[in-house]
């Protein structure tokens, strides 16, 4: 399946370092790796070896020691950075294991608020908002605040929010992380079930074996580089 | 242009946030002091600004009704002649209304039962009816003003066996203080004459007139200092035959005193023997005066300016909290899309909507007071502040049993706020503030607070105040919108 289809995402000889004072910490040393088009790709790797980091400079809110990511051929570090928010805006979905939703705003206007950003007719966006809601079985709930939801609910508020402006990438960090047996797998579903019907790329972290087992392909992060 | 960018994002973000974590409530309490801080500010500003432009404008209106706009003597105040002639070449200049010729002198005032001079008066000898065109004299005087041929004068001429020289109008306290009524008259010592016999003596020579009028300007200098008497009667009294030594005159606009005054010194002439002319405005004879209240004023802008600035610290302070507050959201709008700009302006807003708020209601604050305080003018009695106190106390009563019940914060900081409010309310309805209180009653007799309220420095200090508290809500927005992405959202 992964074969036929064309590269979406080529990362070349990354390279990520932290600073402690004078102390250079390197997390990602010389990592290439390739993601194509709707696949469904799981990272995994032992804790500590950059994952979130590697998938924070995937999904452009970090920028990196050295080294290129190119979206079809284009090095998007290279845009300024009102454009890199642009980009970020109509290109990328994030999932976080903690579901990140705005604590003074509605299931509903969480949703909806990638759109917001850019829209011109809150009108049309707060009925796409609305069809995601439903998608993701929360049609009930989208009056309902943060704090009004359960764990699992808020994660699939998270993804609904993820996918408003219909993405290329759909960025998960542990999207199953801080769940229980059952909400993991109804999550898990729900991911299945979109990049089935959208076509979608998922680019998901984890330490999840059972997620790992479930995708199109996995790489295994070690030292700051990818293994097969 | 990102002023010009539609900010609906941005707007539906702050407004967001300037709420409280309860949804019921409108604003958060912090918000709500720091817009009380701003407001304070800046309705102190306008009230204070109000009374010091009122009392300046009572002061003005004092000297202008009194007085002449520009008055022209010669640098050594000696007498001159020929004044027909120059009083028409004056009203022939732009901006003046009239001119008319005036003699000032001091003279002693001789006291009969005494045998003393106790008081020196300065005697202004007039045409009542040119100089009427000039001050509008008569407006102030209560009795006659026809100085040479009043009932009274002939009444005197007749009952009493003496020179009576004219009537004089005095000053209202100056009569007061000599216990003097209409028809009384009045002993002046004009000057010194050689004894026929004894060269080395000098004899008075006194001249009586009739007091036929009273001269109330409310100004002390004046009314305790001044006789009014005809022009011919102080010519002939100081052998000073078709002179005068002041020309007094009035202009269509008082404000332009000091541009006619330069132009009459240099259109009437005077000869090198007469001396050198010197005209003398109205603001030039009261310059240290309005020069302390300028000089108030100053001060007055600069100290409110401060405290507004003081009040927009407040604001900087609330945002670099909310900031911190909201880091991990802010982070998550930076994952969402948000540009830099995007997060600067949504607490931007936040800023300036808490500085407007302040803006608006101390502006409104300042007014209200400024109403009251010219409102409080005519007294209102002790039923009117019953009126205010009423609906005060059961608002008191009403915020503060919800602040119990609800533990709502904000009811009982809008409790306090009326609180202080009908307080200060309640204490202008019933201890007007007059000018007894300020000290200045004795001198300029205002007896009640002038309040003028100068619409265009209204929107001035608004204008500043709206640029002070944007400017504090530049650094808090920066340092948000440069928070890096990944670190805002892993910040707990």
């Amino acid at each position: 399946m992964t074969n036929s289809k064309k590269t979406l995402i080529r990362i070349v000889d990354l390279h990520k370092s932290y600073y402690d004072g004078e102390a250079e910490l390197p997390v990602l040393q010389g990592l290439n790796l390739e993601v194509n088009a709707s696949e469904l790709l799981a990272v995994i790797g032992a804790s500590g070896v950059g994952k979130s980091t590697l998938l924070h400079i995937i999904g452009t809110l970090d920028r990196p020691s050295a080294g290129s990511v190119l979206y079809n051929d284009q090095d998007i570090f290279n845009l300024p950075d009102t454009e890199l928010a642009r980009f970020r805006n109509q290109e990328i979905g994030f999932v976080f294991q903690f579901h990140h939703l705005l604590p003074e705003f509605t299931a509903l206007e969480n949703v909806a608020m990638a759109a917001l950003i850019t829209a011109t007719s809150d009108k049309t966006v707060y009925k796409e908002a609305e069809a995601l809601l439903d998608y993701v079985g929360l049609a009930e709930r989208g009056a309902h605040y943060p704090s009004q939801l359960s764990g699992g609910e808020r994660q699939r508020v998270a993804i609904a929010r993820a996918l408003i402006n219909k993405p290329k990438v759909v960025l998960a960090d542990e999207p199953t992380g801080n769940l229980d047996r059952r909400s993991s797998e109804a999550i898990l579903k729900l991911l299945w079930d979109l990049n089935a019907k959208s076509g979608q790329t998922f680019v998901i972290v984890t330490h999840n074996q059972e997620i790992a087992q479930q995708v199109d392909r996995v790489v295994e992060l070690v030292d700051g580089k990818v293994v097969l | 242009m990102p002023i010009f960018k539609n900010m609906k994002f941005e707007w539906f973000v702050a407004s967001r946030y300037l709420r409280s974590r309860r949804k019921q409530s409108f604003i958060s309490i912090i918000s709500i002091i720091s817009i009380g801080g701003v407001a304070l500010g800046v309705a102190t500003v306008i009230l204070v600004i109000a009374v010091l432009d009122g009392v300046e404008q009572g002061l003005k209106e004092r000297f202008l009704s009194n007085e002449a706009h520009v008055v022209l003597r010669l640098l050594d105040h000696s007498f001159f002649g020929n004044y027909q002639n120059r009083i028409q070449q004056i009203e022939a200049l732009d901006d003046v209304v009239a001119a008319s010729p005036v003699i000032l002198a001091q003279t002693g005032v001789f006291r009969e039962h005494t045998g003393t001079i106790q008081d020196v008066i300065i005697i202004k000898g007039i045409d009542p009816a040119q100089e009427n065109k000039v001050t509008g004299f008569s407006a102030l005087v209560q009795g006659s003003t026809d100085l040479l041929n009043s009932e009274l004068i002939e009444r005197a001429r007749f009952i009493r066996d003496e020179t009576i020289t004219g009537g004089i109008i005095l000053g209202s306290r100056l009569a007061g203080r000599f216990g003097i009524i209409e028809g009384d008259v009045l002993r002046l010592l004009v000057k010194l004459q050689q004894h026929p016999i004894d060269a080395s003596l000098l004899i008075p020579d006194l001249a009586n007139f009739v007091v036929i009028g009273f001269y109330e300007s409310e100004i002390e200098a004046y009314d305790n200092n001044f006789g009014f008497i005809h022009i011919d009667a102080a010519q002939k009294l100081y052998n000073k035959k078709n002179l005068v030594n002041s020309i007094f005159v009035r202009l269509t606009n008082a404000e332009l005193a000091a541009r006619t005054a330069r132009k009459i010194e240099d259109t009437i002439n005077f000869s090198v023997l007469e001396g050198i002319p010197d005209a003398r405005t109205w603001m030039e004879v009261h310059a240290p005066l309005f020069s302390a209240l300028r000089l108030e004023k100053i001060a007055t802008v600069i100290i409110e300016t401060l405290i507004i600035l003081v009040a927009s610290f407040n604001i900087a302070s609330t945002l670099i909290m909310t900031v911190m507050e909201k880091t991990k959201d802010v982070g998550t709008l930076r994952t969402l899309g948000s540009s830099r700009g995007n997060i600067m302006r949504i607490f931007m807003i936040q800023g300036s909507v808490i500085g407007i708020l302040g803006i608006m209601l101390g502006t409104s604050l300042g007014l209200i007071i400024c109403w009251l305080l010219s409102w409080n003018a005519v007294r209102p009695s002790y039923w009117y502040a019953l009126v205010l106190i009423v609906p005060v106390f059961l608002q008191i009563l009403i915020a503060s049993q919800r602040a119990i019940r609800n533990k709502g914060g904000w009811k009982f900081a809008v409790g306090v706020l009326w609180l202080i409010g009908g307080g200060f309310a309640l204490y202008c309805a019933v201890r007007p503030v007059s000018f007894v209180d300020l000290g200045l009653s004795q001198i300029y007799q205002m007896h009640l607070m002038p309040i003028k309220v100068n619409w265009v420095f209204v929107i001035f200090i608004n204008a500043l105040s709206l640029a002070i508290c944007w400017l504090a809500t530049l650094y808090p927005a920066w340092q948000a919108a440069n928070l890096k992405p990944v670190e805002a959202l892993q910040h707990e």
